[in-house]
């Protein structure tokens, strides 16, 4: 019984970032249809960006911060410039986010090189003992500022009034561009911000694991399982969905099956595709185009 | 030979566009359907055609319970449509948009047909000289006669015509209607969704009123539209 | 866009001429190519390319006429690869005997995955679901223990020899490779213009309305899916012979990704878009003498501008120039445009 403990508490650190990086797609994907399967990429930059600044003498903290904004305005960027021409054709968006994988996955082995990179634990590798159970205080930090990070989000989203107004005119977007709303600086904002937590999910996962230049394919169909599993824009769906994967992976490495554990999360969200599309909590399913 | 609709209702999440409607449509006369905007008139015949499913009724094809079936089966049992908003495959040539509805024209039906080739249907819609011009790039009229040439090729018994005339000038709407009144003298069952009651009542037999999802009137032409509950539905507008 | 008038009998023949001429300097020029240089790296460089392209004839009539696109591509070769590969161990199946096998293996698991995902969701789900089966591909490869030799895959026999001729050769191989090749282009040139090919692009370009002209959209597309698996099936097991070893690694996502760039900047339309793709891909690094780290830069980079740009891809690009440069001419002959 007790590893299986200590594997749920292994797997949280990992999970709790996952939703963090699924939360970015679930909002991008769920509220401005446009599917960035570079978020992976964002991801691998976010841990790039934090390591050169650690690796230069910062503190992480600062460096995390830095880390997600960097490449929330990666997003910005590349939305103004690319992804908001493609909205009448998502298709082309799709594609584009495939040519931005390869583009940006090269362009930091061209920067820096294809090995890992890594950063001492900083919060000095302590190590609490709970019982049987062995936690790791950087896992846990990683899990509390996740868990303030997807919190704040909720908040936002989910419950303020602007929120509710972004979600809504998202969804309506020609009555909404008829009364007014600047429904393209709500989409270019959604895209930055669920950049800005990709990259703040990369700055977590190199405090805890080496990063190379090729994190991103591994991470980005985790990401939308769990963004399509939890369903499409909705941020309780995700932290669901991303609960029960991460129980899932759990079980199967006590079991002695790490192998498989990705293979769960892909074929879950396979399933809940075919059988609920609007994930368990019922999500958009992708605003209708123009 | 006729087509039955009984009881039909539509809901969307939890709105209701069609509260259970019953019509008989003949091929022998000319149908109109109208009603104000919202009345159920597209929804009607999205699930009459197999866009949609029924929340709950029946349609009734020639003696085949045809309600639920996909769009596709239900082309292949002779009862076609044109979209409203001028549907057309809209980056193929003129003629391979008619030409991909005539390779999939029932094999039954193909025996009596009145067309040999999408030539004919072509040239029936004034197009031939457009054959071979991009349908994306048709001027909206055109894209609307392309739109029930294609619907032709599929050698329907029944056409149902969504807001033909809508966004038409009144030089386009004559051969418009002339065309309608050819097609059944050819045998074609029309049935008409539209708004226009100029054409509604130079084309149509018969009427039938649709208001909030409800018949609320059905009859001749001159009877309904004198019919005082037709008239409130349509308060302020011309009839 | 303009109105044509319909196309004289000269206009016609010059269309087929001209393509005639096209698809006999295609031949030629693949035909001749060894006889140009016989640099080994070249065609070994060649065989990659041409394997590449045939998958990708699978993958354009897929998405080029069709309009779907899938990621798992590169799995499906290597569905095909491995059922050849674990054939030819278990009871010694050979090179010529094993295609139709992997060919089908691979459209069967087409088949099943299309089943379950074309028939009820979008398009953009559907990418997502084949992106999803190119990773669980290669996870069930990677556990398959000692059946499918896991992370470090299998060794693959010699091809053998045909007709007397030894295929282990590179210069043969790379006829073989030509076959092919030309094989797929003529049958997706047949597809293209047969009825069939016009129901996949009426499929493409409106969905609702083929199916209200009675085409049955849910088994076109299944079917289109399936065919775009043999192709792959066909891909994988040459190019298993070729490299004599097979591991997951090579049917994974970046792969795929990497197929779908070749055929968006190649032009997924155009007849020998595909083949144009796979011939920059391959060899524009070796003309520049590019780091392969640049040319993806350079890649990444090519269908981002591609996309947003020339939607018709690179050669459909080029196509577009010239026909505007040749316009006046054109409208002599009256010629129709494709």
């Amino acid at each position: 019984m007790g590893i299986f403990i200590q594997q749920i508490v292994n797997s949280l650190s990992v999970g709790s970032v996952i939703i963090l990086v699924g939360l970015g797609v679930t909002i991008i994907f769920g509220l401005t249809g446009i599917v960035n399967f570079a978020h992976g990429e964002f991801v691998m930059v976010g841990g790039m960006v934090t390591w050169v600044l650690v690796s230069s003498g910062a503190n992480f903290f600062v460096a995390l911060l830095a880390g997600g904004v960097a490449v929330g305005a990666l997003g910005l960027l590349l939305e103004r410039t690319l992804f908001r021409f493609t909205l009448k054709r998502p298709m082309n968006g799709f594609i584009v986010s495939l040519g931005l994988v390869v583009l940006l996955q090269h362009i930091v082995i061209r920067a820096l090189n294809t090995n890992q990179k890594s950063i001492l634990d900083p919060m000095g590798d302590v190590v609490w003992q709970v019982g049987s159970v062995r936690i790791v205080a950087m896992r846990l930090v990683v899990v509390v500022i996740t868990a303030i990070v997807v919190a704040v989000t909720f908040f936002t989203i989910q419950r303020s009034r602007y929120g509710m107004a972004l979600r809504a005119s998202l969804a309506d977007r020609e009555t909404a561009s008829l009364m007014g709303i600047p429904i393209r600086r709500y989409i270019a904002a959604v895209f930055a911000y669920g950049s800005f937590l990709a990259g703040l999910g990369g700055a977590l996962l190199i405090a805890l694991f080496p990063v190379t230049a090729f994190l991103g394919t591994t991470i980005t169909v985790r990401a939308f399982a769990v963004a399509l599993i939890g369903g499409l824009g909705n941020v309780t769906g995700c932290v669901v969905a991303g609960i029960i994967l991460g129980l899932i992976n759990g079980f199967s490495a006590g079991y002695g099956l790490p192998q498989w554990t990705d293979a769960y999360s892909f074929g879950l969200m396979i399933l809940i595709l075919l059988v609920r599309p609007q994930g368990l909590l019922s999500g958009t399913e992708g605003p209708s185009v123009g | 030979m006729s087509l039955r609709i009984s009881g039909l209702q539509k809901t969307f999440d939890g709105v209701v566009a069609l509260a259970g409607v019953d019509i008989d449509v003949t091929l022998d006369k000319i149908l109109g359907i109208v009603g104000p905007n919202g009345s159920g008139k597209t929804t009607l015949v999205n699930v009459v055609t197999g866009t949609f499913a029924p929340t709950a009724g029946h349609v009734t094809w020639e003696g085949v319970d045809i309600t639920g079936k996909p769009a596709s089966a239900i082309a292949r049992l002779g009862i076609a449509r044109s979209f409203q908003q001028a549907m057309t495959f809209s980056g193929l040539t003129v003629e391979e948009n008619v030409q991909v509805a005539w390779d999939h024209r029932s094999r039954r039906r193909r025996m009596r047909s009145l067309w040999t080739s999408p030539d004919e249907l072509l040239e029936l819609v004034g197009l031939s000289d457009a054959r071979s011009s991009i349908a994306g790039a048709l001027p909206f009229g055109n894209a609307r006669q392309l739109g029930i040439a294609i619907c032709l090729a599929t050698l329907p018994k029944l056409l149902f015509l969504d807001e033909p005339g809508a966004g038409l000038s009144d030089a386009e709407l004559e051969p418009l209607t002339e065309l309608i009144k050819q097609l059944h003298s050819m045998g074609i069952g029309v049935c008409i969704i539209d708004h226009n009651m100029n054409m509604i009542s130079a084309l149509c037999h018969r009427l039938v009123v649709l208001d909030f999802g409800t018949k609320i009137a059905e009859g001749a032409p001159s009877a309904v539209l004198n019919d005082p509950k037709v008239r409130e539905v349509y308060l302020g507008e011309d009839l | 866009m303009h109105v044509v008038t319909r196309p004289t009998k000269l206009g016609k023949r010059i269309r087929f001429s001209r393509g005639a001429a096209g698809a006999a300097f295609v031949i030629v020029a693949l035909l001749a190519a060894p006889w140009i240089t016989h640099s080994y790296r070249f065609l070994s460089i060649a065989i990659s390319a041409g394997i590449a392209t045939i998958t990708l004839y699978g993958l354009a009539i897929l998405f080029g006429q069709t309009g779907l696109l899938s990621m798992a591509q590169a799995a499906f070769m290597g569905v095909g690869a491995y059922t050849a590969t674990i054939l030819a161990r278990a009871i010694g199946l050979g090179f010529w005997s094993s295609i139709p096998f992997a060919m089908i293996a691979s459209a069967m698991v087409a088949g099943v995955l299309g089943v379950f995902s074309l028939r009820v969701i979008s398009a953009q789900y559907f990418i997502i679901v084949t992106f999803a089966f190119g990773a669980l591909f290669s996870i069930i490869m990677i556990n398959g223990g000692s059946f499918t030799g896991a992370a470090t895959g299998l060794d693959v026999g010699p091809i053998g020899s045909v007709l007397g001729i030894n295929l282990n050769k590179i210069r043969n191989f790379y006829y073989l490779t030509v076959f092919f090749v030309l094989a797929s282009i003529l049958v997706t040139y047949l597809i293209s213009i047969s009825p069939y090919g016009r129901t996949l692009r009426a499929i493409r370009e409106n969905e609702l309305l083929a199916r209200s002209v009675a085409i049955v959209t849910d088994f076109h597309k299944i079917a289109v899916f399936m065919l775009s698996g043999l192709f792959a099936g066909l891909a994988g097991v040459l190019q298993a012979h070729f490299l004599q070893h097979i591991s997951p690694a090579l049917y994974e996502t970046f792969p795929s990704v990497y197929l779908a760039l070749m055929v968006m900047i190649g032009g997924p339309r155009m007849l020998y878009g595909p083949l144009a793709g796979a011939i920059i891909i391959y060899f524009l690094p070796e003309v520049l003498h590019l780091d392969p780290v640049d040319a993806r830069i350079a890649y990444g980079a090519a269908l981002v501008m591609v996309i947003m740009l020339l939607p018709s891809g690179l050669i459909g690009g080029f196509i577009d120039l010239y026909r505007r440069a040749t316009a006046r001419a054109r409208q002599r002959y009256g010629e129709d445009p494709e």
